[in-house]
């Protein structure tokens, strides 16, 4: 069991949409941890494409993002390279 | 399930005789000549008008539809002389012709009367006006020709949005379609719905005559929804417009997570949107299918939440990227 937190930045030019978020929902829901996703003092989960929805995270937003269980080291890796692929985005 | 590589039946030719089976009671048809030829086949939906053909011109006779004779033609023949008239038909007569159609109820020249008789070319009359006679066959034939073909699954009308439910035997549509009679919708077919293409772009599901809306439910046996629902549950006849394919859980496939992006299947040539639903215990496949149909109506009226929350949440995304 383990914990990992990191600041990721979001560099696609749509920001946080329908589309990446169901594609890291995807991702996410692979890994037996949680993810959760803190910005502008929210917190949602990873695993939820309304939750990533309702971030509203615009290009350049940087976002806190903790993955805890078996598998964080793992989680955080594929979502940290989502997040930098800008989700196959400009 | 492949959609795609369904069986499809179409007719090449229907006889006259079952065109007089089906259309006498609509068109009021009466067989005035010609009786011995009501097996000739019928191998277009569309009609002709012969006044060319009458007028001697028969380059591109299009001799294998219905002729259709009103005031025009009769007239027409009734100003010629007997002898040129004679020409004329017997050049005619001398394509294959499956029938001729007289509307108004108008009465031919005995000669041409006479001719059917002898060439056993069936002539049919009408009381309706010309222009009634022929949008009546046409639309009569047009579902004739048209292709068709059978499935297993369950058509049911819900909300007025024909959906039809495909999936592997065991996997529950009977029981779906049973829970959304209950809910207030209607059986069109279970089992074996017979399927029909009508226009170039319309797909029809069908009661069979046999079954009727009969269903088996394991462990129940063979139930009759009309006569323990009432019949309005039930109908004969209904458009396709959202195929459900329901499938086993599987934790390893993607589903549909947003609704963003359309999805549709071809069935015989007609192009309808499509979902694959995911079926476990616990989950309610019926209402699924009753908000899918919902939601296809939305649509239709040009509501398509996916597309409209995202495209808010994208122009909120652009104005505040940094």
């Amino acid at each position: 069991m383990s914990e990992v937190t990191e600041e990721i930045m979001v560099v696609n030019a749509l920001g946080m949409h329908a589309r990446p978020a169901a594609a890291l929902v995807q991702t996410t829901l692979r890994f037996e941890s949680d993810v959760h996703i803190h910005f502008r003092g929210n917190t949602v989960n990873g695993k939820s494409i309304m939750g990533l929805l309702t971030l509203g995270a615009a290009r350049g937003s940087r976002l806190s993002i903790t993955c805890t269980g078996p598998d964080a080291e793992e989680a955080m890796s594929a979502v940290r390279q989502m997040f930098a692929s800008g989700f196959g985005e400009d | 399930m492949d959609l795609t590589k369904l069986k499809v039946k179409r007719k090449q030719f229907i006889p006259v005789s079952r065109m007089l089976e089906h259309m006498t009671q609509d068109l009021d048809f009466e067989l005035l000549a010609g009786f011995q030829g009501v097996e000739r086949p019928v191998f277009s939906w569309d009609v002709n008008r012969p006044g060319l053909a009458l007028s001697g011109y028969l380059d591109y006779f299009a001799n294998d539809r219905v002729q259709v004779l009103g005031n025009t033609e009769i007239h027409f023949m009734e100003r010629m002389r007997p002898a040129e008239l004679a020409n004329r038909l017997n050049n005619m007569f001398s394509f294959e012709i499956p029938a001729f159609v007289l509307s108004r109820n108008l009465m031919p020249q005995t000669m041409l009367l006479d001719m059917c008789n002898r060439y056993g070319v069936p002539v049919l009359r009408s009381t309706m006006s010309t222009d009634e006679v022929i949008s009546r066959i046409i639309l009569y034939l047009t579902q004739e020709f048209s292709p068709e073909t059978v499935l297993h699954g369950t058509a049911v009308d819900v909300y007025g949005v024909g959906c039809l439910v495909v999936g592997k035997p065991g996997i529950g549509k009977s029981e779906t379609a049973l829970e959304l009679v209950e809910r207030g919708h209607r059986l069109v077919a279970d089992d074996m719905v017979e399927l029909k293409r009508r226009r170039a772009d319309y797909l029809y599901a069908q009661t069979n005559r046999t079954v009727k809306h009969c269903m088996e439910i394991r462990g129940l046996g063979i139930i009759d929804v009309r006569a323990l629902y009432g019949v309005g549950r039930v109908r004969n006849f209904k458009r396709i417009g959202l195929v459900a394919e329901l499938e086993e859980w599987d934790d390893k496939a993607a589903y549909d997570r947003t609704g963003l992006q359309e999805h549709y299947v071809d069935i015989i040539g007609v192009r309808i949107p499509y979902m694959r639903i995911p079926v476990r215990p616990g989950r309610n496949v019926a209402i699924i299918i009753e908000v899918a149909a919902l939601n296809q109506r939305l649509k239709e009226m040009g509501v398509h939440t996916a597309r409209d929350l995202n495209e808010d949440i994208m122009r909120n995304n652009r104005g505040q990227a940094g």
